[in-house]
């Protein structure tokens, strides 16, 4: 308790001028209040990207061909498929591994005709990961074992103008380059709610694709991690496992578009958080400043009556760390009334930009909500923390320059 | 000759205000011996701040040495000489003194607490106000006290740790006459009790009657260095 009177001193010096300690404090509460919500809305609608992304049934991440990600083919195998999914499946963090095969299929019914990329999947574990095909109009989703079985979407059922038991008659370009035809059953009609979605969905056993391309095996082991908020690290993570056979692409990868978004809205919120700091920063300095400018004498008097250059610092960071640390509070204060809607009703962003809320096969919420939890309250107190110690190092310095004569005349009064 | 307190040997001290230059004080000598109760006198502007800011460690000079308790000051660090200020050294400024956030016994207190003294430091305080009949105004802050009140509890905070020299820049300047020979009192006491020594400016007659010495500064220079009678008690003539 050595510098208990150092702390009553600058507690009870931000008390000296109530309006001017109100006003940082005020000032550092809305800095920090628009960080906090901007954070919160980031978090929350990053987390709803990849959430969205991976119930698309495009999990985390995606053990791929080598080839596959410049060239796109639906038709590329992996190496060894199995020896992928056992070491997935066998990875602590992994929750699911789903294999998938994609090749391109002709449908036809009678004279209707259209084309869609066909899917091959493990049925027990697709249910897992999509959301998308846990929503039957009619029928049921494949079961391991089904044979001539096929799932489509209501909106390509519409336009073949088939239903349920119908049998489609299919056209793929097989492993040889020759046409295969084929007849399948439709076994369920998947209804997402999404008619651009249920426009592509048709899907069929792993072994029914074999059986129909002559491609053996998978195209990819789509990931989903336990923990999706370290997907990144994961990802390597895996891939090391793997020791280079096929590489593993996070979701940033297989769907570009989506990542860059994600990064340029990153880099926006943290250019504006960015700003937003400085500015209080320089408020709360500016405001120091003529603090320490006003208090000169008493300073010199301090440093007259041999008050150390750490303990005049210390004076000054204690001031402003004080002021931080109310101002953490008023941010979390002034934050919280903007917050809470935003995580609790949401922002619906549907009924901003009108129709389906879909891209490049990806079936997102059309209501964002903001992220909100206790990583608030320590995440204020470090941006105020920060903001006000970064803000009183000024001042600090200049009142340690303090010329201690100036205690003695009055010269400079 | 190390006996002195303070010894300023042929010091300058030159300012420079844009392309002016101001010599302060021209060739200044003196000494300051343990017990002196001294004032510095001279018309304004003849150097007497001047001259206890190089004492009391607050500034350097252009040219010459002051020796304090033996120390070199030009050779100390300013850690040094905050560290000097700190130990040995008591002020009392003519006005602003009191941290105005801090009551009597707090601003007292916290030389102590400067110091690094850590056990009873409240009890130190307490006694040092009480000696100097200050007690009642232990828990008030300085704006709930009048100026010769504050100027009091300033000499409490710079003799509360005891200090060999205490410096005082026209202290009674502010103050009434009744005031200032209330503060000159309790001052002379505390050197004849305890031997301390005190050095003054001040344009105040009654400073100068106290004095057991009184120094003249005329252009920066000592123009006159006139010890009293050391038995001479003023006020004991009524
Ligand atoms: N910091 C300074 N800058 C410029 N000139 C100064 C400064 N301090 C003192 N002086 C000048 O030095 C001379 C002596 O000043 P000072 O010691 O304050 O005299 P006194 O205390 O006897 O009135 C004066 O001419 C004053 O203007
Ligand atoms: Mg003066």
């Amino acid at each position: 308790m050595r510098d208990l009177l150092l702390a009553k001193l600058a507690l009870r010096t931000l008390g000296r001028n109530p309006r001017r300690t109100l006003l940082s404090i005020v000032g550092i509460g809305v800095g920090c209040g628009i960080v906090l919500y901007m954070v919160a809305f980031t978090r929350g609608s990053s987390e709803m990207r990849i959430r969205a992304i991976s119930e698309s049934g495009f999990g985390h991440a995606r053990i791929a061909p080598a080839t596959w990600e410049k060239t796109r083919d639906s038709d590329l195998r992996l190496v060894d498929w199995k020896r992928d999914l056992d070491i997935a499946g066998s990875m602590a963090e992994v929750e699911f591994a789903a294999p998938h095969s994609r090749t391109t299929a002709l449908l036809a019914f009678g004279t209707c005709v259209t084309g869609v990329e066909m899917v091959g999947v493990d049925p027990n574990v697709e249910r897992n990961i999509s959301r998308l095909v846990r929503v039957l109009s009619e029928g049921r989703y494949l079961e391991r074992g089904d044979e001539g079985a096929v799932v489509i979407g209501t909106a390509i059922a519409d336009r073949l103008e088939v239903e349920l038991d119908d049998d489609l008659f299919i056209t793929i370009a097989g492993a040889g380059g020759e046409m295969k035809y084929a007849m399948l059953r439709i076994v369920g009609i998947v209804s997402t709610g999404s008619r651009t979605i249920d426009g592509t969905i048709c899907h069929v056993t792993l072994a029914e694709m074999e059986h129909l391309t002559g491609y053996l095996g998978a195209g990819e082991i789509t990931i989903v991690f336990r923990d999706p908020s370290n997907i990144d690290a994961l990802t390597v993570r895996l891939q090391e496992r793997l020791e280079g056979t096929d590489p593993v692409l996070s979701w940033k990868v297989v769907i570009p578009s989506q990542g860059g978004d994600m990064g340029s809205d990153t880099v926006f919120m943290n250019l504006l958080m960015g700003v937003v700091i400085v500015v209080a920063v320089l408020g709360v300095a500016s405001a120091q400043l003529t603090a320490i400018l006003e208090r000169k004498r008493e300073f010199a008097v301090l440093i007259a009556l041999g008050m150390g250059g750490g303990r005049i610092v210390r004076l000054v960071l204690i001031e402003a760390l004080a002021m931080g640390v109310l101002g953490a509070v008023a941010g979390l204060a002034m934050g919280f009334p903007f917050i809470y809607p935003a995580a609790t009703s949401g922002y619906n962003f549907a009924e901003m930009m009108g129709g389906d809320f879909v891209t490049e096969g990806v079936l997102f919420d059309p209501i964002i909500y903001a992220d909100m939890g206790m990583w608030l309250i320590p995440l204020a107190f470090a941006v105020a923390l920060f903001s006000t110690l970064v803000a009183g190092l000024y001042p600090a310095w200049y009142a340690l320059r303090t010329n201690p004569t100036s205690a003695l005349s009055l010269r400079e009064a | 000759m190390n006996t002195n307190l303070v010894d300023v040997r042929n010091v300058t001290k030159d300012f420079h205000n844009g392309k002016i230059t101001v010599n302060a004080l021209r060739g200044l000598d003196l000494a300051i011996h343990e017990g002196d109760f001294l004032a510095i006198v001279g018309p304004s502007g003849s150097g007497k701040t001047t001259l206890l800011n190089l004492i009391g460690a607050l500034d350097i000079a252009t040219s010459g040495d002051v020796h304090l308790f033996g120390h070199d000051l030009t050779a100390l660090s300013r850690r040094e000489r905050a560290e000097l200020r700190l130990t040995s050294l008591g002020f009392v400024f003519q006005a602003y003194n009191l941290i105005p956030v801090l009551t009597a016994l707090e601003n007292v207190k916290f030389v102590l607490e400067l110091q690094g003294i850590d056990g009873g430091r409240h009890e130190r305080a307490m006694s040092t106000l009480e000696d100097l009949s200050l007690g009642e105004l232990a828990n008030r802050r300085p704006n709930e006290m009048s100026g010769g009140q504050q100027q009091r509890v300033a000499v409490a905070r710079a003799i509360v740790s005891r200090p060999r020299l205490v410096l005082a820049d026209e202290p009674t300047a502010n103050l009434d006459s009744e005031n200032s020979e209330a503060l000159l009192r309790m001052m002379r006491e505390l050197r004849d009790r305890h031997g301390m020594t005190f050095v003054f400016s001040t344009h105040d007659p009654l400073v100068m009657a106290h004095a057991t010495r009184v120094v003249t500064l005329l252009d920066g220079r000592v123009a006159s260095d006139e010890v009293k009678n050391a038995g001479e008690e003023v006020g004991s003539a009524n």
